[in-house]
């Protein structure tokens, strides 16, 4: 005889699925406004002042993007990408970087996701291609 | 027992995720937005063929939207002007694209509804609101020109025969996601009046999108962040602070929460009050005088993005050597000649010019007549004087340009300018036809002779609000070089001079 689960066992296993849902929901869905910020004020700044331009998020393709967000390489390889957007490093520039100050307790992961769907959003062939000011 | 288990493992789910959320910010960030979330209404859970779908889901709870749309200059594109002129998009001329008659399709894409592509357009049609263009929150919803405000849900060739595919949009997706408006729900339109990134305004551009202190204080992404809405404070849907109906001089108090107000909450002193400088008194006695933003918008167009200065329609219709139409572009790659619409000057960083404006602007309508003079025509111009007490200097950018206007009936034209025919002015450039088709829309008489006419246009500057540290300071209009034409504002000389 096969034994029926309880109504309260089923809800149990649902309400906790819903949560779990709702959450990995919420991390991939980035919110791309915060991401932008990030972008603008960190990586685009630094890339004008210190690494020959800024990179705008039209100029590679969705593809092109993800698969260079997935290899977290920096600087040709030298470094992980992650590095810069991690909380450690945006606590070792806050005192000059309001971007980096104002988001300084973001979990890694959730800026990351922020700054991943600003340039799926704004690739080439993305849904709303972006230059850089 | 199990059951138990599970249910304690349900009960902290459902406690510690949102507990580590919450201290993470992401679950109270949401919520603090709003109450209700989109994504799980009922109505939204399909896929929908065309805009007027969406509204009509909309409308299933939000009974009354459409009603308070259809009351607002920005359904009406109308307004009448205190002294009779009837104004508005659908009825003003200026010296960019000319006028919206004649044009329907290309210039209804800012047009917040779906469908007005003729003077035919159902005002009274609920469906055709467009919620989304203001209340989408995912920055994907886009109208392209000449579809009359209809949005791309096939892929489309755009123009017809350019090759340029257009991909659909996901309006399901965008519809679930709908929120608050954001500075780019509005830019989607204002940041590109005129034809372009910032070519119409000179103070709002794409660098409004997300632009830090320098660029303006109240919008900086990174401090106050300010939507348009903090200051154009919505209620039923309209949205004051138009610049049909400008406050030229506040003279009421900061406003207070709870206090009913039936004064424009767009004001500087609807925050600031009326003596906003505390550690420089002296500074206080110049708002009788001056507007806020005179010292406070030190320049315009200082985001990145070039303002259109002026705006050459005569020199229009040029081929280059391989007889496709021209184009120039500058040492920076920004176009200043183009076939389609003629020679340009570009501005960045711009000194206003600064005139007496006591809150009246009176327009050169279609239909007025005109002389061609040594004078340009003012296709709008701004009331006041130095001494009506009612006046403060203000800055204001200048549109110059040259654009047609017919020398037998002394009248500016329309023109029919955009459309997939060949009688509009970017198909044939052919000035003659055009005009001849833009003038019979509007059921007006052409004497088929087109000459051309140098006109002005005057626009108030009051975004891009510098730190204090970059306001103007004394010498910058007192003194030997200082930017201020006192003569042109009605002064002998310099007034710190004592020349009154």
């Amino acid at each position: 005889m096969i034994k029926q689960p309880s109504p309260a066992y089923v809800l149990s296993l649902c309400l906790l699925g819903g949560s779990l849902m709702a959450s990995a929901a919420n991390a991939a869905d980035g919110d791309w406004k915060r991401g932008r910020v990030y972008y603008q004020y960190v990586c685009t700044d630094c890339h004008k002042a210190k690494a020959g331009g800024p990179i705008a998020p039209n100029t590679r393709t969705m593809a092109d993007w993800t698969s260079y967000l997935k290899a977290d390489k920096h600087a040709k390889g030298k470094e992980s990408l992650k590095k810069y957007t991690s909380k450690e490093y945006r606590a070792s520039i806050k005192a000059t970087n309001k971007a980096a100050e104002k988001y300084a307790d973001i979990p890694d992961e959730q800026l990351f996701n922020d700054i991943k769907s600003f340039m799926l959003k704004g690739a080439k062939d993305g849904d709303s291609p972006a230059s850089c000011l | 027992m199990r059951a138990g288990i599970f249910a304690v493992a349900a009960m902290v789910a459902m406690v510690v995720i949102p507990a580590a959320n919450a201290a993470t910010g992401q679950v109270p960030e949401k919520l603090f937005k709003s109450t209700a979330d989109h994504s799980k209404f009922k109505a939204l859970q399909r896929d929908f063929k065309s805009g007027p779908e969406v509204t009509k889901a909309c409308l299933t709870c939000h009974t009354e939207a459409s009603k308070q749309l259809h009351r607002t200059q920005h359904w009406k594109w109308e307004f009448l002007n205190p002294d009779g002129q009837r104004l508005g998009k659908k009825h003003v001329i200026n010296n960019f694209c000319i006028s919206v008659a004649s044009n329907y399709a290309s210039c209804t894409t800012c047009h917040i509804g779906y469908g007005w592509k003729d003077d035919k357009f159902d005002f009274a049609s609920e469906v055709n609101v467009d919620c989304l263009i203001c209340h989408d929150t995912t920055g994907n919803y886009r109208k392209q020109p000449g579809l009359a405000g209809n949005v791309v849900t096939k892929r489309m060739e755009i123009p017809p025969g350019s090759g340029n595919i257009v991909k659909p949009i996901d309006l399901k997706k965008i519809a679930k996601a709908v929120g608050k408006t954001s500075r780019d729900n509005c830019g989607a339109c204002h940041f590109f009046g005129g034809g372009g990134d910032g070519v119409k305004h000179g103070d709002m551009d794409s660098s409004l999108a997300s632009p830090d202190k320098a660029l303006d204080v109240h919008m900086d992404a990174l401090g106050l962040n300010f939507a348009c809405a903090t200051c154009h404070m919505t209620e039923g849907h309209q949205v004051p602070g138009s610049r049909y109906a400008p406050t030229a001089q506040d003279k009421g108090s900061a406003h207070l929460r709870g206090k009913e107000y039936t004064t424009n909450p767009t004001t500087c002193q609807s925050c600031h009050g009326q003596a906003p400088h505390k550690k420089i008194a002296k500074l206080n006695d110049h708002t009788d005088k001056v507007a806020c933003q005179t010292c406070h918008i030190p320049t315009y167009a200082r985001g990145g993005i070039a303002t259109k200065m002026s705006w050459d329609w005569s020199t229009a219709g040029k081929m280059g050597p391989d007889g496709k139409p021209l184009t120039r572009k500058d040492a920076k790659g920004r176009v200043i000649y183009s076939a389609a619409k003629g020679d340009f000057v570009l501005g960045e960083n711009v000194v206003p010019d600064y005139m007496w404006f006591n809150g009246k602007v009176k327009y050169t309508l279609f239909g007025d007549k005109v002389e061609k003079s040594n004078e340009p025509i003012r296709i709008n111009h701004f009331e006041g004087s130095a001494g009506d007490g009612k006046s403060l200097i203000w800055p204001v950018k200048i549109m110059r340009g040259r654009q047609a206007y017919d020398p037998v009936n002394k009248t500016l034209v329309i023109l029919h300018m955009a459309g997939n025919d060949d009688t509009a002015f970017w198909t044939n450039f052919n000035w003659e036809k055009a005009v001849t088709v833009g003038m019979v829309s509007v059921g007006a008489a052409f004497s088929g002779k087109v000459d051309f006419v140098a006109t002005e246009s005057t626009w108030p500057i009051t975004h891009m609000v510098a730190p204090a540290k970059d306001a103007l300071r004394c010498h910058d209009c007192h003194g030997k070089d200082g930017r201020m034409n006192w003569k042109a504002l009605g002064y002998a000389g310099d007034p710190r001079s004592g020349k009154k």
